[in-house]
């Protein structure tokens, strides 16, 4: 076997012989081609991803491990992270997606904590391909998360021509967890027996991580697609709740899932978290056919598998625990002091190395200072923004039958969005919450990932998703506590490529050092590109928060006539880069680049404003702007009003932005009108500009600037589109 | 004198847990059942809860209908009447173990649905006392096989014996084809069959109107007076 | 043009994870049946217009391979009755 039948350079080998004085053979040099490969090395981002504030005051556990986690009171704590399963989903949508959902949750598991949210990004092309792309996807998403009985409360999906044959399926998975239960990878020590835990090995995506996610498409590259993975919900279920319930008897030792790599990365993963040796005995791995090589059984991307380590003395109480449910339970090692991984297999040493090596030296791409510092550089704003059409009836009724701006039912109502019952507000609001039973502090979970902002200035867009997500926090008064982020970009060994996901780093650093919120940790997939045409960098955002009183979050909309509305901090007028501008032009603008400092000061009074009884409703805008926010609203109010919009822009190329630019960090606020005045001295006092919109009136219509009306009932026809078709 | 619930749990069963808290809320004395139980005779009341007992594999309810204690429950059933209500998946273990009549098949239109619906009851039951024929209740549904079906034939036969017992119906109450969110033949939402019933919306996600209605604390506050009335009798 | 009925059955890969075959044989096992293997799959029944059974068995096979299996993962055989 050569270094590149396993996805390595030859300086990477050169390396690896360096390190370990001797050639490797096959079986070691498959463990480095998994642990060196981009997907479990990070080596084209780890650099950059160091440069993402990473502390702050609820943060329990940062990067690197297999989830963040926050601490939500004295009590509990949250663990979340984003992945993507991008690939995989393209080659089997439904078993791709439903992996994905599998593979999140069981970081989370690892984490100790009991999965209590998902939320599924998801990115697709415009062709009909796509659309049966699309459906698979929500079938596998949905097919998992309910099986296994966790609600998938918020979502975001999104439509570009460039994700016609890399599609993005990110999952986002949230857990929660007493402080007492905390636990992870990093607790093993020497003594302690390794346990497998779950599905039998068998031939299941062998070089997933190290081919299938860290290379492009190409034409004629379907011999790389290995042995797809199938998901298995009902045996993932019993594997969440042996796994919780050692855990929570305080069986363990240390815990850590087997996801891309397998057996391979978790040993590793834990040697190097514990800072611990292992012995393993390939020989007492359980498998589904015989015949599996060592190689096979060290690579296989099986799912629904956990490595636990436990003491000797509690072996028994697990294996009891693992019975009860018909889950196979194998001791397959030993954790043993010092860095040394042993595997014996037949009876033989099949590999000898230091597990240090595997995670610990993979190599890394040092961050050029230069390159960094370059994104910060103001730009040149343009005197005159894009041009823009005149604001017509059949503009907006467009621009809401845009994909990107439809209602999202089609797809979430496919997901348990209710189970668990704490889901006060699920899929059809812009922010979810979720109560937590026992606790006064709930849970507000938001995600964004506009990448059309960054298509073409990835910096902008960085800044924007992140300031996106926490702008919808801010609109129920949560406490931003930590962020996840998914970054999704094509090959990095292009320097283009490459430039565009630092960009976007940079701009995610930016937005969340000026907001104090810090980033818990996240995914990377690469090499997002198919016949040389990468995606848009695109980085997905998962916003989590804290709220008090989550039995009664602030309303997203209107409830009877007469209620006043305001745009809060509304945006100077350009549209770049939104989807209204996208179908006027056929391409994507230049995105505004936020103004941070006063984006950090909104959103803080909103946050606050957000908490008065003054407040009647608060709503993020949106994709679509202003105008399909507004018919969001009208959507989930009561349907026997609408509202009467005076815009303060005369030119009806100036209503036209003012209505579908889609800058973050904007809200619609409804008062009543007594509480006006509160509402402008609230914001005037804290430096925020606010435009009077109008008022709620007692007809189900939408008029704006008593030029233009539209009847609630054809809005709502033309948002609710189906995804099947575009409307023309 | 506190009533007695027990909720099975199957492998893969997922709504156990709020099914148990629900009943917590209604002050029911509760306790989970593993499926391999061979013994119900401490329970006054037991629920099959909703879920994926083994993963819906093969036909949904299909392999949980073979569990142990599927057997004892029959038995408990025959002998003393024992107040069983199936939610969902419980509904589906039900019918495929003979003790409701049809059969729950894959939606109409092929895909998982979770939204909120109406049904109204069809008929009165001494098992839910206070739930009047007429009633409407606003209650989620989240399953991709609740179909209800009965062969042709059987249909009047379900209603003139009293068994059809819930019906998705509009916001006015009407009986109308376009709000039946699965195909369900006449737009039946549960069945009851002596002292079983079972119903495919999930009353134990509604109960409190922050979790978007309280219509399911009526419905399971209706069944535990009823099986709380029973025991007494009984004892 | 004469029709023809055609059978399509669409079964996982020997090496692919069959999780409801998995559980169905537990269950089995429990009920102390002598189950051996057993793996699921879909049985498809179809007509098809063709100018014969051969151009039929390619038109079955071009469905089963484009849309009724997933090549990545399944395997399906296709049988075409020869008397219309």
């Amino acid at each position: 076997m050569h270094a590149e039948d396993v996805g390595l350079t030859t300086a990477e080998y050169d390396r690896i012989v360096k390190l370990m004085g001797r050639e490797p053979n096959d079986v070691e040099l498959g463990l480095f081609g998994a642990l060196w490969s981009e997907h479990c090395s990070y080596k084209n981002s780890k650099g950059l991803l160091k440069r993402l504030p990473n502390r702050g005051p609820h943060v329990v556990q940062g990067p690197g491990a297999n989830a963040g986690v926050v601490a939500l009171d004295d009590q509990y704590e949250l663990a979340f992270k984003v992945e993507s399963h991008n690939h995989p989903s393209y080659v089997e949508p439904v078993q791709g997606a439903a992996t994905g959902v599998g593979g999140i949750l069981r970081d989370i598991i690892a984490m100790g904590a009991r999965p209590m949210a998902v939320a599924d990004m998801l990115r697709f092309g415009r062709d009909g391909h796509s659309v049966k792309l699309l459906e698979g996807v929500v079938s596998g998403v949905g097919q998992y998360g309910n099986a296994i009985g966790i609600p998938t409360v918020t979502g975001d999906v999104a439509f570009a021509d460039g994700y016609a044959k890399n599609p993005l399926v990110n999952v986002l998975a949230l857990g929660i967890r007493r402080r007492e239960h905390a636990i992870g990878a990093a607790s093993a020590r020497p003594g302690q027996l390794l346990v497998l835990l779950g599905q039998r090995t068998g031939r299941d995506g062998i070089h997933g991580a190290s081919l299938l996610a860290s290379r492009d498409f190409e034409a004629g590259s379907e011999d790389l697609r290995p042995t797809v993975q199938v998901g298995d919900p009902f045996l993932g279920k019993l594997l969440m709740e042996v796994t919780l319930a050692a855990v929570h008897g305080g069986l363990l030792g240390a815990l850590q899932d087997l996801g891309a790599a397998g057996l391979t990365s978790a040993v590793a993963e834990l040697c190097y978290s514990s800072e611990v040796g292992a012995e393993l005995e390939l020989d007492r791995v359980p498998l589904r056919e015989p015949g599996l090589s060592s190689y096979d059984i060290m690579l296989s991307e099986t799912q629904e598998r956990m490595l636990l380590a436990v003491e000797e003395s509690r072996l028994s109480d697990l294996t009891q625990l693992a019975d009860q449910h018909e889950l196979l339970c194998s001791v397959i090692g030993r954790v043993v002091p010092g860095s040394e991984l042993t595997i014996r297999h037949h009876a033989e040493v099949v590999a000898h190395l230091d597990a240090q090596w595997l995670v610990g030296e993979a190599p890394q791409r040092p961050v050029d200072d230069a390159l960094w510092m370059s994104f910060g550089a103001p730009v040149q704003e343009p005197e005159v923004p894009a041009a823009a059409p005149k604001l017509s009836v059949a503009l907006l009724l467009k621009v809401l039958g845009n994909s990107d701006v439809r209602d999202r039912k089609p797809i979430y109502r496919q997901y348990d969005s209710m189970i668990q019952t704490n889901t006060v507000r699920g899929p059809e609001g812009e922010t979810a919450v979720l109560r937590v039973r026992g606790s006064r502090a709930g849970i507000a979970l938001a995600v964004s990932g506009p990448a059309r902002w960054a298509a073409v200035d990835a910096y902008a867009g960085g800044q924007g998703a992140v300031l996106a997500a926490l702008t919808r926090l801010a609109a129920v008064g949560a406490e931003p506590l930590g962020m996840t982020d998914g970054i999704n970009a094509g090959n990095p060994d292009k320097a283009d490529s490459y430039g565009a996901m630092a960009a976007l780093i940079r701009g995610i650093a930016d937005a969340a050092e000026a907001a104090q919120v810090p980033v818990t940790g996240g995914n990377v997939s690469l090499h997002n590109e198919t016949d040389g045409r990468a995606i848009w960098p695109t980085v997905m955002i998962g916003a989590v928060g804290r709220l008090v009183n989550p039995e009664h979050p602030l309303a997203e909309t209107w409830t009877q006539s007469g209620q006043h509305l305001y745009l809060i901090n509304p945006s100077p007028l350009d549209w770049g880069g939104s989807a209204a501008q996208i179908m006027q032009d056929g391409e994507p603008g230049a995105m505004l680049r936020p103004d941070l400092a006063g984006a950090v000061r909104a959103m803080t009074a909103v946050a606050h404003w957000a908490r008065q009884d003054q407040a009647m409703a608060l709503r993020a805008v949106a994709a679509g702007g202003l105008g399909a926010t507004l018919v969001r609203m009208m959507a989930s109010g009561n349907p026997a009003v609408g509202a009467d919009i005076r815009l303060g822009e005369t030119r009806p190329e100036e209503k036209t932005l003012r209505l579908f630019n889609e800058s973050p960090v904007q809200w619609v606020a409804v008062v009543e009108p007594h509480h006006r005045e509160a509402l402008e001295s609230h914001f005037g006092e804290r430096g925020v500009p606010v435009l009077p919109l109008g008022t709620v009136t007692d007809e189900a219509l939408l008029q704006i600037d008593e030029r233009y009306r539209w009847a609630r009932i054809d809005l709502l026809q033309a948002w609710r589109h189906p995804y099947e078709e575009e409307p023309s | 004198m506190s009533v007695r619930i027990g909720v099975v749990t199957f492998p893969g069963s997922n709504c156990d847990h709020d099914t148990l808290w629900a009943l917590d809320e209604l002050g029911a004395e509760t306790a989970p059942i593993w499926y391999r139980t061979e013994d119900l005779d401490h329970w006054d009341g037991v629920v099959l809860p909703g879920g994926f007992s083994y993963g819906d594999y093969l036909r949904s309810g299909a392999l949980a209908a073979k569990a142990p204690v599927l057997g004892a429950l029959r038995a408990a059933v025959q002998t003393r009447s024992l107040p069983v209500l199936g939610i969902c998946n419980g509904f589906q273990i039900l019918t495929e173990a003979g003790l409701l009549p049809g059969a729950l098949r894959p939606n109409r239109h092929g895909q998982f649905r979770c939204e909120w619906d109406t049904v109204r009851v069809v008929e009165q039951s001494p098992w839910f006392p206070g739930l009047t024929v007429g009633m409407r209740l606003r209650l989620p549904i989240a399953h991709a096989e609740g179909s209800y079906y009965v062969p042709s034939g059987q249909l009047g036969a379900l209603f003139q014996s009293g068994e059809a017992w819930l019906q998705y119906v509009d916001d006015a109450g009407r009986l109308s084809p376009s709000i039946n969110p699965n195909g369900s033949i006449a737009n039946l939402a549960g069945v009851q069959r002596g002292s079983v019933a079972a119903l495919m919306p999930h009353p134990e996600r509604a109960m409190a109107s922050y979790l978007g209605s309280d219509d399911g604390r009526r419905l399971l506050g209706a069944w535990v007076k009823g099986v709380s009335q029973e025991a007494i009798h009984a004892r | 043009m004469p029709e023809f009925h055609a059978v399509v059955t669409v079964i996982l890969k020997p090496e692919i994870l069959d999780p409801a075959g998995e559980a169905v044989k537990g269950v089995l096992q429990h009920m102390e049946f002598p189950i051996g293997d057993i793996r699921i799959g879909r049985h498809i029944q179809l007509t098809v217009d063709a100018p014969d059974a051969g151009e039929a068995a390619r038109l079955v096979q071009r469905m089963a391979d484009e849309v009724l299996a997933n090549p990545v993962m399944e395997l399906a055989r296709v049988r075409v009755r020869v008397e219309q």
